[in-house]
């Protein structure tokens, strides 16, 4: 979790850099809402019930039986975590570099379990969990996932962002 | 001398500048320290929670209490016919799951008599895995429901109920407590104050979550999935599709020479002689 904590770029922004047009704060604000309520529907979706989150963990047959019951109680969390430092606007970069982090790994387990030929839903938004061969959507769950790749991915490079713990913190 | 004083008087100002840059870089760099520790320590403690409070919330994979009856090392199993049967089918559904129901209709008739004549142990896993992926609750809710008829002794009457009656999929008509006690009082001497009591409070709801979560480890990833001695015999065994005729004979031909189990034993009521009247809403094909 270490590399977006240093901000080589910020350093020497106000000199170097053109400041960023204004209206890129707001577009960047639109931006980190809306992966706050991605991270927020996720997290959400995945508590009700434990023993449902740890076999759509369990299903992608990747981490051992000891780590699944943690990954799937503990995953949860850390969106809903995620989606709220979003939603205050609190260390941005860091923030949008963890959820760029946790994305590609979702993405990297989804691409492995097609290609290990085994037939799951990605429980990306609660359930999980085997399906029928007919029902794997990968492809478009590939998809949606780098879209909100995407929008961590602006954060990463424009972080300022209107309405934000992290601009009031810098007056 | 004035010119050295003024010299002087720079450098001191740069030098002030410089401190106070210098200071200014200190301070972003530690509140940006400062927030960064923040963001990891809000992730750390909400990831700790999470595994602490949902640790707590989940249902033992032991459960506390089981229906009378039931078998195997967790009391996870709901036996029925005669336990010195020489065969074991083993049955693995879930009451919402409409391949499930298909299978009940075309083979519950079947397998009661097999049951009846002394020639399986038949051994129920109450599956509750379709909750999960279609809304609604009727999985669990029917389960306990079975759970609660094999605690009074009427198991396989009321499931045999419960399938011919299943609902679409997508409709979660199971969920609603009122029409599985309707359905029960299909069922001779069932419909009691105890089993109502059992439904509405969900009394197996930890048994119902142990079973499924025993399921989620299994190795089987499909309902219905089903067992003869052992070896899975649905949708087919080895090249031979299943019908009524040909597990009979699969069951006459693994039991050939073995001792039959006592008839119509296990304190359930016997089979329907005529085969069970055809569904009143059949499901849709499913997967």
């Amino acid at each position: 979790m270490a590399g977006p904590e240093a901000q080589p770029g910020e350093e020497s922004a106000p000199r170097a850099a053109p400041a960023a047009p204004a209206w890129s704060e707001w577009v960047g604000l639109v931006v980190r809402l809306g992966l706050a309520v991605v991270w927020g529907w996720a997290g959400l979706a995945k508590i009700s019930d434990p023993a449902e989150a740890a076999q759509a963990v369990r299903a992608y047959e990747i981490l051992p039986e000891g780590l699944v019951k943690p990954v799937g109680y503990g995953l949860p969390f850390l969106e809903l975590a995620l989606a709220l430092l979003l939603v205050i606007g609190l260390g941005v970069r860091l923030v949008a570099g963890v959820s760029a982090l946790l994305l590609l790994t979702f993405i990297a387990g989804i691409g492995s379990a097609w290609a290990r030929g085994i037939s799951i839903d990605c429980g990306c938004f609660g359930g999980g969990g085997h399906v029928d061969a007919s029902q794997t959507e990968y492809l478009q769950e590939i998809l949606r996932d780098t879209g909100f790749l995407l929008l961590a991915g602006w954060l990463l490079w424009r972080p300022r962002t209107r309405l934000s713990a992290d601009g009031w913190l810098a007056r | 001398m004035s010119e050295k004083n003024r010299e002087e008087k720079r450098a001191a100002r740069e030098r002030m500048l410089e401190q106070r840059a210098a200071d200014e870089a200190t301070s972003k760099r530690r509140k940006k320290l400062i927030v960064g520790g923040a963001v990891l320590a809000v992730i750390a403690a909400a990831v700790i929670t999470g595994v602490v409070v949902q640790n707590q919330r989940s249902k033992p994979e032991t459960p506390t209490a089981a229906p009378a009856g039931t078998i195997g090392d967790k009391n996870l199993v709901i036996p029925v016919g005669a336990g010195n049967a020489p065969s074991v089918l083993t049955v693995y559904e879930d009451p919402r799951c409409p391949a499930c129901g298909m299978f009940e209709r075309e083979f519950s008739a079947t397998i009661d008599q097999l049951e009846d004549a002394g020639k399986i142990y038949t051994n129920y896993h109450l599956v509750s895995f379709i909750d999960r992926a279609v809304p609604g609750k009727g999985s669990k809710t029917g389960a306990n429901a079975l759970a609660c008829a094999q605690d009074a002794g009427h198991f396989r009457d009321f499931h045999d109920v419960l399938y011919r009656n299943q609902p679409d999929e997508t409709s979660d008509a199971f969920g609603d407590k009122s029409v599985l006690l309707n359905l029960a009082k299909q069922v001779n001497g069932l419909d009691t104050p105890e089993f109502q009591a059992c439904v509405k409070d969900n009394k197996f709801g930890g048994w119902v979550s142990a079973v499924q979560q025993d399921f989620d480890k299994s190795s089987y990833k499909s309902t219905p999935t089903v067992l003869l001695n052992g070896q899975p015999i649905y949708p087919k065994n080895g090249d031979e599709e299943i019908t009524p005729a040909n597990l009979v004979k699969w069951v006459d031909a693994a039991n050939q020479g073995k001792q039959l189990g006592t008839a119509g034993s296990h304190g359930q009521t016997p089979a329907p002689t005529s085969t069970a009247s055809e569904a009143n809403n059949p499901s849709p094909a499913a997967g």
